[in-house]
């Protein structure tokens, strides 16, 4: 969603060609994102012109403030869709940055690994505007991501186990 | 206006910007080099949006006020002391992740 589109496109901007094909996943309920992205790959393609990418939605595993009873429904919902999805994908490297929408996909990412058809490394990136506190999917990532990066000072001391790189956005 | 999809346009001309403590506004209008005046709500805001405007004037790169006090806020600010917003370096993201899946 919005925010979060804009600074995981920015945290692609930098890096090589050999991150390819990417594989965007966002919410059905998102309007914006799709617009974002196309164009992001188009400027990129002008640049790297085998530059490969899809798009896939997925439903949207909690709305702003729903409740928690029906948010464990949806949110197994979610967990269901994603699981063919990223076995299709069986991706290297998920990247994702804090919508709820990239909690399924974790998790399905991790079953496959568990299951030993797909070791996927997750790294997650919380948002910039978590200075003091996490978000709720941080919460829950921050157990199961490879790597889990932080962007102020004081969330590195509150979560050891973080990544501090200074302000990336 | 109500709703534009960009205020770019806008922010590349202002003088000075005014703007709700979301992180959105306040990243851009920083970005672009503007100065700032957040105006919080506590009533309608979120803890987390706090967070972020908080930093930004311990920071000094923001002035802070509310509802009530912008008028006063406007009367008596002294933008000089506002320091600049250096950008976020995305190249260190890059150069960390390639070390973590092993392109060197």
């Amino acid at each position: 969603t919005g925010g979060h589109t804009t600074e995981i496109l920015r945290l692609l901007s930098c890096l090589s060609e050999s991150y390819s094909p990417r594989h965007y996943i966002f919410a059905d309920s998102d309007k914006m994102s799709e617009a974002k992205i196309r164009s992001f790959e188009q400027k990129r393609a002008e640049t790297f012109s085998s530059s490969q990418f899809t798009l896939d939605r997925i439903p949207r595993s909690r709305e702003v403030r729903q409740s928690w009873t029906s948010s464990v429904v949806t949110t197994l919902y979610s967990i269901l869709y994603s699981l063919p999805l990223t076995y299709k994908l069986k991706p290297d490297l998920i990247l994702c940055n804090g919508p709820g929408t990239c909690v399924p996909v974790c998790i399905c990412a991790r079953l496959l690994g568990l299951l030993g058809i797909k070791r996927t490394i997750i790294v997650y990136v919380e948002s910039i505007c978590r200075v003091e506190t996490l978000s709720l999917s941080g919460k829950i990532l921050y157990y199961f991501s490879d790597y889990f990066i932080v962007q102020w000072p004081d969330l590195k001391q509150k979560y050891p186990k973080s990544v501090y790189l200074g302000r990336i956005v | 206006f109500r709703f534009k999809d960009s205020l770019a346009e806008e922010l590349g001309r202002a003088d000075l910007v005014i703007s709700h403590a979301g992180a959105g506004s306040c990243l851009e209008a920083l970005e672009k080099g503007k100065p700032l005046i957040v105006v919080i709500n506590e009533k309608l805001m979120d803890n987390h949006q706090l967070e972020l405007a908080k930093q930004l004037h311990r920071d000094e790169h923001v002035l802070c006020c509310n509802c009530s006090t912008l008028v006063e806020t406007l009367e008596s600010m002294d933008l000089s002391t506002l320091k600049p917003f250096p950008p976020g370096q995305p190249e260190k993201f890059a150069l960390f992740l390639d070390k973590v899946v092993g392109f060197q």
